[in-house]
């Protein structure tokens, strides 16, 4: 049972190890798509090349879409992995900053580390710039803390704001990617280069909607959320063994493992 | 725009999917990366007046384990991340020096916009409690209402001041 490290599989020290390995491949991915470059990255705001929205809204459909399976077949207690808390008006007037800086300067923060290792300067001063920019933001929190904790909705999903059980949420995101696709690729064909977009089969493409949309058709009718309602009393239980028996030494709960290290910026 | 082929984004996409959910099952948490650039901040910060550091609010959040606050799992994610990236930049002979920008935009007022919008992201991503990745890719997967408010209100600051920075990019 998911999330390993939570059932205390392995310790601290061994996690970094794993967030290093897990790095290389999200640095690794972004250089391959292009993300490196930031004309690449800001080529979607000039409608011509939406490779930053189709890698996105793929990579979360694919993610969300797993998560909802596996807890389903009980492989993962969605209710142990951090969820990000809300606070609506940060985020809100955050988002709108972060965007207006991505388009400014080229890149967002992880993409700008890729840059930075493959010479690009520009990537390297955006990096500075980040650093900079989080140095100014701790000197002025004080004034900031009113606003920086106001909107505060704690820790909710969209299912629980809009009432809808998770599987028929799934459902539409998969439906609304699959029609962002589309409309951006009608987009693209018209003020992109076509030299430079993807190919791909329009089989391909097809099948794979269609795979999306039937994935999401089966966890609408499943309902993920009242499956996990039903296997919450056994899974405590499960738990502690399969705590006990994995590392007989660390006590129950999650203080041991460097917790109160990782605990304060779980997320961001 | 240089002629250049990358690799599917849809194929991209789905892989970083697969990482991303990996991430989950392992660690119970998602992928992330602007809180190390606050971290950097906080370890500079300390090493130079560390009393200012922990008099500071914000800071001393970063400060209250017993390891330095660049001891952080996603300080090695980060790491991580660069080595992948050139890696990949590797093989593909596309690691070079240079600055990259559109064709009617000198190199010091690209340099300056990127210091800009650099300082513009790290303060937003502070201010989000996340960047791209930590708030809107991980966020959105786990479907936290924040987060996918978030991603539109990128797409909405960007969307709206493009037309500001045409020059420095086509």
């Amino acid at each position: 049972m998911g999330p390993l490290y939570k059932y205390g599989w392995f310790d601290f020290a061994y996690s970094l190890q794993l967030a290093g390995l897990i790095g290389f491949c999200f640095g690794f991915l972004l250089e391959r798509a292009g993300f490196g470059n930031p004309r690449k990255l800001t080529s979607i705001f000039y409608l011509r090349d939406f490779a930053v929205l189709k890698v996105m809204f793929t990579a979360i459909i694919v993610c969300m879409v797993g998560l909802l399976y596996f807890s389903v077949l009980g492989w993962i207690d969605l209710s142990r992995i951090y969820l990000l808390p809300t606070y609506i008006w940060p985020q809100i007037v955050g988002g709108l900053l972060l965007g207006i800086g991505f388009v400014m300067g080229g890149y967002c923060p992880t993409t700008s580390v890729v840059a930075t290792v493959s010479g690009k300067l520009d990537g390297l001063i955006f990096v500075v710039g980040m650093i900079l920019g989080s140095l100014v933001f701790g000197e002025i929190f004080p004034a900031l803390q009113h606003f920086y904790e106001s909107g505060s909705m704690g820790a909710v999903t969209l299912p629980q704001v809009l009432n809808i059980q998770s599987g028929v949420i799934a459902l539409g995101v998969c439906l609304m990617a699959v029609i962002a696709y589309w409309l951006v690729e009608k987009v693209e064909n018209r003020f992109g280069d076509p030299e430079t977009l993807p190919g791909g089969s329009r089989r391909a493409k097809l099948t794979a909607a269609g795979v999306i949309v039937a994935l999401g058709l089966i966890l609408a009718i499943v309902n993920p959320d009242k499956i996990a309602a039903t296997r919450k009393h056994a899974a405590p239980v499960a738990a502690n063994s399969e705590q006990s028996l994995v590392s007989p030494s660390a006590p129950a709960g999650e203080s041991e493992q460097g917790g109160a290290i990782i605990v304060e910026d779980e997320g961001c | 725009m240089e002629k250049e082929r990358y690799a599917n984004p849809y194929v991209i996409g789905a892989l970083l999917g697969l990482v991303l959910l990996f991430t989950f099952y392992t660690m119970g948490r998602g992928l992330g990366s602007s809180s190390t650039f606050a971290r950097i901040a906080v370890a500079i910060v300390h090493a130079i007046a560390p009393g200012h550091a922990k008099s500071n609010p914000y800071f001393s959040k970063y400060l209250g384990g017993p390891h330095s606050p660049l001891m952080a799992w996603l300080v090695f994610l980060t790491m991580g991340a660069g080595l992948g990236g050139l890696f990949s930049a590797f093989i593909s002979r596309r690691v070079k020096g240079e600055v990259a920008r559109g064709p009617s935009i000198g190199i010091s007022a690209r340099l300056w916009l990127a210091l800009f919008g650099g300082m513009l992201s790290g303060f937003a991503a502070r201010m989000a409690r996340g960047c791209t990745s930590g708030q809107a890719l991980t966020g959105a997967s786990e479907l936290a209402f924040g987060s996918w408010v978030f991603m539109f209100c990128i797409f909405a600051g960007a969307y709206g001041t493009a037309v500001f920075f045409r020059k420095e990019w086509l």
